[in-house]
């Protein structure tokens, strides 16, 4: 009887697993399709044509030169595709960065950027946007790009640096991350102020956060993180499963909590920044695909992380298709539409949150 | 006999903190007529008052600087300091929760909003007071959110953690479309919206003034007047509940009447970050967390405060900082010493 019982749990396990497998294939190939159509939106080419050609490419096909498949072919490859596949790497990136945020906090509040990431890379952008200082030698471009880079490893250096001092608990790396966020914006406005109304804008739309301007030689850094810390990330799903217990369950169960969690932090610290150091800030990513993957997949971090990652980048890539389609009424970049998607569903999620827990 | 001594003897400190508030404001406010481009002496702005005040004036040039002109920016500045330390320390009181400012419903993204709406109309259409448009939108909106909060409380109780999350998402949906009028406005616009959203002074006059200090005179004397009350949320809502006050009643009540002082100030002066949330914290340093002491210290030091920041604000760059970046400059390091001492001995509470 006992023998029977047990094996239902057992063949029940396997059947959700399979279940929640299943949700994953299927969310991929949602995520394939909605690349492929996003890529075709806006070219004039059909979604079979442009399948075609993406196609194509990849196995290795190639035209005679300025034949209409070889314009076809640099157009999609030149000028669409870069944005597209920078918003996919970018949501998948910032949602793997969410997740574990979110379990390494304990706090399903938290997200991306709440160790004030963000707000240093503001203000490394918009110092080199609006006062033209850049730690490279390159003032634009690639200058803004290096410069909001080391400025969002600022704070998370201070957080590392100042969680010696006042404390490891995951409620202080938030206050100490508001509070540098804080910190960091006041200096942006004060650089803002004193801009030019042309360089305040281009700062602001940095600041929003956009894919409009990207290149193929923009991927590789971003890329690579992200993978390497899908990897990384994925392996320690169980730690990640038993941090989200709480700390004291986590030292009873053998985790070495503060180590991990500073591991995680410079994780997720270089990761963030080789990713909005290229698009701007993005918001709301981090937040809401983790939340939106738990919803469909549960909680057990082996599943949310690849869920979250393939949800971002849908999400993102979603959102890149709104911005660009509503591209005749107005230049309204990727952010815009990501914080129109995104509050909406944060207000959801607060409005069914069961628990009463604080939110600081 | 000897723990009846103390107690007053604590309670004359805590009263002498307030007037030492008090005494320097009046120095400062001195000191804040005497800053500018046309220099006057600190002892001359005396005189020039005293002879306002008599009605024999010897420089009608000086006069009209120091009244007209700067003597409005001051008041004003005490005003909105008063104001926005006053109603962080209720928020937080009555919250619990030291993170808590007059903001923390939302009005200033509702504010930001309305003025921003605003702006952009006055740059199609035209307005016929452009001015004041702005200063009745953003009026109307920041008022929004609470309304939201009092809708809500028809349907379901409402918690300190609700209001909080509330407002954040309020703050969330409003700074995007905020965000899209900002994406989508001509350069200028976007330089006039950003310049509102930092918070100034510089444009006050003798006519911004009457209808914030009525409105602030009326609100804080509640406030003040409601001090058993919001001390006893302090203690959590079931304490609440057996010491026989309505935390429901109470905290939409005390809400209400913050959102209303604050939108009052915010309207005019664009949001003016961290004198609501740093303000209290510094005031309760001194007088601790009893609310019928720290209320009017937060008040006063909040008035101080801003006016001193004000003053900064006039003498650094080239033609004076909005005096938003010079308290969130300030703000900010005196924010994190108090999370800082938070950890190590429990300030709060």
């Amino acid at each position: 009887m006992a023998d029977v019982e047990i094996r239902m749990g057992k063949e029940e396990y396997k059947s959700t697993l399979s279940r929640k497998i299943t949700f994953l294939l299927i969310c991929l190939g949602v995520l394939i399709v909605t690349t492929l159509i996003s890529c075709s939106v806006g070219t004039g080419y059909e979604f079979t044509k442009t399948a075609q050609v993406i196609w194509d490419h990849l196995t290795g096909v190639t035209y005679p030169i300025r034949s209409p498949d070889w314009w076809a072919d640099y157009y999609i490859f030149n000028n669409v595709m870069p944005g597209v596949i920078m918003a996919l790497i970018a949501g998948a990136g910032l949602a793997l960065a969410g997740t574990v945020m979110q379990s390494m906090m304990e706090n399903p509040l938290a997200d991306a950027y709440t160790t004030g990431i963000s707000s240093g890379a503001c203000l490394g952008a918009v110092v080199a946007i609006i006062m033209g200082f850049s730690y490279s030698t390159v003032i634009s471009g690639a200058g803004i790009v290096i410069n909001a880079f080391i400025g969002s490893m600022i704070p998370a250096i201070i957080v590392i640096l100042m969680v010696r001092y006042v404390g490891n608990s995951p409620s202080t790396i938030i206050l100490i991350g508001t509070a540098l966020t804080f910190f960091f914006n006041s200096m942006v406005t004060l650089v803002m102020i004193t801009a030019s109304a042309e360089s305040l804008q281009d700062a602001y739309i940095w600041q929003v956060g956009s894919v409009t301007n990207a290149s193929w030689s923009d991927m590789p850094l971003m890329l690579v993180m992200t993978l390497a810390s899908a990897v990384l990330v994925q392996l320690s799903a169980a730690k990640l499963n038993i941090m989200s217990l709480g700390e004291k369950s986590a030292k009873s169960l053998g985790l070495d909590v503060v180590q991990f969690r500073m591991l995680c932090i410079i994780l997720t610290s270089v990761l963030i920044a080789s990713i909005i150091s290229f698009t701007g800030i993005i918001g709301f990513i981090g937040l809401v695909a983790p939340h939106m993957t738990r919803y469909l997949v549960g909680g057990d971090n082996k599943f949310v992380i690849p869920g979250s990652i393939i949800m971002g980048s849908t999400v993102l890539v979603v959102a890149d298709l709104i911005s660009r389609s509503l591209m005749s009424f107005g230049n309204i970049p990727l952010g815009v539409v990501m914080s129109f998607i995104g509050a909406p569903v944060f207000l959801y999620l607060i409005v069914r949150r069961k628990s009463q827990k604080d939110v600081f | 006999m000897a723990g009846k001594e103390d107690y007053y003897r604590a309670v004359r400190k805590k009263w002498l903190f307030v007037l030492l508030c008090a005494v320097m404001i009046a120095v400062a406010l001195i000191l804040a007529l005497s800053i500018g481009m046309y220099e006057i002496g600190f002892a001359d702005c005396y005189r020039i008052l005293i002879e306002h005040i008599t009605g024999n004036i010897t420089d009608p040039y000086a006069d009209d600087i120091v009244i007209n002109t700067r003597l409005p920016i001051a008041l004003f500045a005490i005003i909105v300091g008063a104001v926005l330390a006053l109603g962080g320390a209720v928020m937080q009181t009555m919250l619990r929760n030291p993170l808590a400012d007059p903001y923390t419903m939302g009005v200033s993204s509702g504010a930001l909003l309305g003025a921003s709406i605003a702006i952009v109309l006055s740059s199609t259409l035209p307005l016929f007071n452009e001015q004041w448009v702005r200063i009745v939108m953003a009026f109307g909106f920041s008022l929004i959110p609470a309304m939201v909060i009092l809708l809500f409380s028809f349907k379901r109780r409402v918690t300190s953690t609700k209001i909080i999350l509330i407002g954040i998402a309020m703050m969330y949906i409003f700074s995007a479309i905020v965000q899209l009028i900002m994406i989508t406005a001509s350069e200028e616009t976007l330089a006039e919206i950003y310049s509102w959203r930092v918070g100034t002074l510089a444009l006050t006059t003798w006519e911004t003034i009457p209808i914030p200090l009525a409105i602030s005179i009326v609100c804080g004397a509640v406030l003040m007047f409601h001090y058993r009350r919001i001390n006893v949320m302090m203690a959590g809502t079931k304490s609440a509940h057996s010491m026989g006050v309505d935390p429901e009643r109470t905290i939409l009540v005390e809400i209400t009447i913050v959102s209303l002082m604050t939108a009052a100030v915010v309207c005019f002066t664009g949001t003016i970050g961290f004198v609501g949330l740093v303000g209290p914290h510094i005031a309760r340093l001194f007088v601790g967390s009893d609310t019928k002491h720290l209320l009017p210290a937060a008040a006063v030091f909040g008035g101080l405060f801003l006016l001193l920041a004000n003053c900064l604000a006039r003498v650094s760059g080239e033609y004076g900082l909005p005096v938003g970046v010079i308290s969130a400059i300030i703000g900010c390091p005196l924010f994190i010493f108090i999370l800082i001492r938070m950890r190590r001995k429990s300030a709060w509470r």
